[in-house]
């Protein structure tokens, strides 16, 4: 009785997520038929995206969220160094709390709120024009790159600060005191204990920014504009029109390379000592 | 170490601007909504909201999903908790619930959609209510178990030594300390649930919620002073959710 309410919550993550996965990946090898699909064992849905314009979308949608990961990366990492160093504990979680209440937000509300800003009669375009600083409203501020990108880390960055948090607050003063009395420089200390420490934190942050944006469907559209294609609004296009095994096809690549980045983890940056480092934290 | 305090000012810069930069598209929404098209400060989008049946319809439907999920998800959470505490595999359990994390809300929206659709459940309430649970539940584990990590299990050997049983240890030793997380848990669930939209619109079937119905609207008919009320409340809302949950969860003394 204790035992299976105590395995509830696993078995609802087992039934209503794993499963799921897994029937995705069936699906995408089931055909169309009219506006239904039924069991089949064919590649027609892969070979879709192999052949036509969808490979771009792929590869620039891949490029893009290993740009965007990146960047965020770089941003996020100074900020949880100096929130886990040298803010105190209740200046740090307030902190915190003040990156996650945008990170909440409706994502739709959030990015439609940037066009307000961004757009060519725009609250920036505006004040620039007003101000003299330029005569023609600036057209690369919305509907471009630059948008598409500022949507995609102000999605994902704010919440890639806390596992680099989590493992940088749990490295040993000790190992930084040593360093220190053995005579190494304060970059030094960082460059050898700091960030291979942290590693485990940073490939959590990595791989939670990269799927998010790899499969991010609301920035494109709306800060991207028409036409704007990455991998999430294809999907979501080809939900639109009823074809799933598209669509199913399309998302067995993002789970795939989740999947991928999982198992690199787990071999690699050793996935254990960070979910150990979560049991052990004491906000 | 006081040096390296000095030379990382421009890191507490860098803190202070992103923080600003993420919030600021959140003004002019906020002050949109309380302005007519001609300008002028009023209330008319929000007037407006409350004669809109649709928006009345979506209003409750996302407040009833928001309670469902906010419980669910903390009773999921507080037995997740404590199942890595005790059934010896806590960090598989714990990998399990953290899932969500990693799985793209259009990849987790389609995935249940399609098993919806195999198994021939038709998409209602109870469909929304999973879906948005399984994203709110890894957040809700993890605020119960940093609470719970404050909490000392000895007490409750000091429980079971005077003869309680675990349910009764758990009641009234554990339970009422841990109590704050559990809140916590749901407060933040509940603002998640409020705020969902990718997930919830592969599910949603002929069901609104305010998001979904934010969603669809503007891509059909872009923005409107109704839209930009929408929007203003459930921004207001979840800064106002936001600071309950602060006071939930800080007020809290550690275990001595």
């Amino acid at each position: 009785m204790r035992q299976a309410l105590l395995s509830l919550p696993l078995l609802f993550i087992v039934i209503f997520m794993v499963v799921p996965l897994g029937v995705t990946i069936m699906v995408s090898f089931w055909e169309r038929a009219g506006l239904r699909f039924k069991p089949a064992f064919t590649l027609k849905s892969y070979e879709t995206i192999v052949e036509g314009a969808r490979l771009d979308v792929l590869i620039r949608s891949i490029a893009a969220a290993v740009e965007a990961t990146t960047l965020s990366l770089l941003i996020a990492y100074p900020i949880a160094y100096v929130l886990a160093r040298k803010a105190s504990p209740a200046v740090a979680r307030l902190i915190l709390l003040l990156f996650t209440v945008p990170f909440l937000i409706n994502y739709v509300v959030r990015n439609v709120a940037w066009t307000s800003l961004l757009g060519r009669t725009g609250t920036i375009n505006s004040f620039l024009i007003q101000a003299g600083i330029v005569d023609q409203p600036l057209d690369w501020l919305l509907y471009s790159n630059f948008s598409v990108f500022l949507g995609l880390i102000s999605t994902y960055m704010p919440f890639m600060i806390f596992p680099l948090f989590l493992s940088l607050a749990a490295i040993d003063r000790q190992y930084l005191e040593a360093s220190a009395d053995l005579g190494a420089s304060a970059v030094a200390t960082f460059l050898r204990i700091t960030l291979p420490l942290s590693l485990p934190g940073i490939f959590a942050a990595v791989v939670f920014g990269f799927v998010g944006c790899l499969g991010e469907s609301a920035v494109p559209i709306i800060m991207g504009g028409v036409g704007y294609e990455l991998l999430g609004n294809t999907i979501t296009s080809s939900m639109d029109v009823l074809n799933y095994p598209l669509a199913a096809a399309l998302s067995t690549v993002v789970i795939v390379m989740m999947l991928l980045l999982m198992v690199s983890w787990y071999l690699v940056f050793d996935l254990k000592t960070f979910l150990g480092k979560i049991l052990e934290w004491r906000s | 170490m006081r040096s390296s305090t000095s030379r990382l000012w421009p890191v507490w810069v860098l803190i202070v601007v992103v923080l600003a930069l993420l919030y600021a598209p959140t003004l002019p929404v906020i002050v949109l909504s309380f302005t007519d098209t001609q300008g002028n400060p009023s209330i008319v989008g929000y007037a407006e909201l409350l004669h809109t049946d649709i928006v009345i319809k979506a209003l409750r439907t996302s407040a009833v999903i928001g309670v469902a999920v906010a419980v669910l998800a903390s009773i999921l959470g507080l037995l997740a908790a404590i199942s890595i505490r005790e059934l010896g595999i806590p960090r598989l359990v714990l990998l399990c619930m953290l899932l969500p994390l990693f799985i793209p809300g259009v990849s987790m929206g389609l995935a249940s959609a399609l098993l919806f659709k195999i198994m021939g459940i038709s998409p209602s309430l109870v469909t929304i209510i999973i879906v948005q649970t399984l994203w709110a539940l890894p957040f809700a584990t993890l605020i119960i178990l940093t609470v719970m990590a404050t909490f000392d299990p000895a007490y409750l050997e000091a429980a079971y030594v005077a003869g309680a049983s675990r349910l009764q240890a758990f009641r009234d030793i554990e339970f009422p300390l841990i109590a704050p997380g559990i809140f916590g848990a749901a407060s933040f669930s509940f603002i998640i649930s409020i705020n969902e939209t990718i997930r919830t619109s592969a599910v949603q079937g002929p069901w609104n919620t305010v998001p979904t119905y934010i969603w669809s609207s503007y891509k059909q008919v872009g923005l409107s002073p109704v839209l930009y009320a929408l929007m203003g409340l459930i921004i207001l809302s979840t800064f106002a959710l936001a600071i309950a949950y602060l006071l939930l969860t800080v007020r809290r003394k550690p275990a001595a």
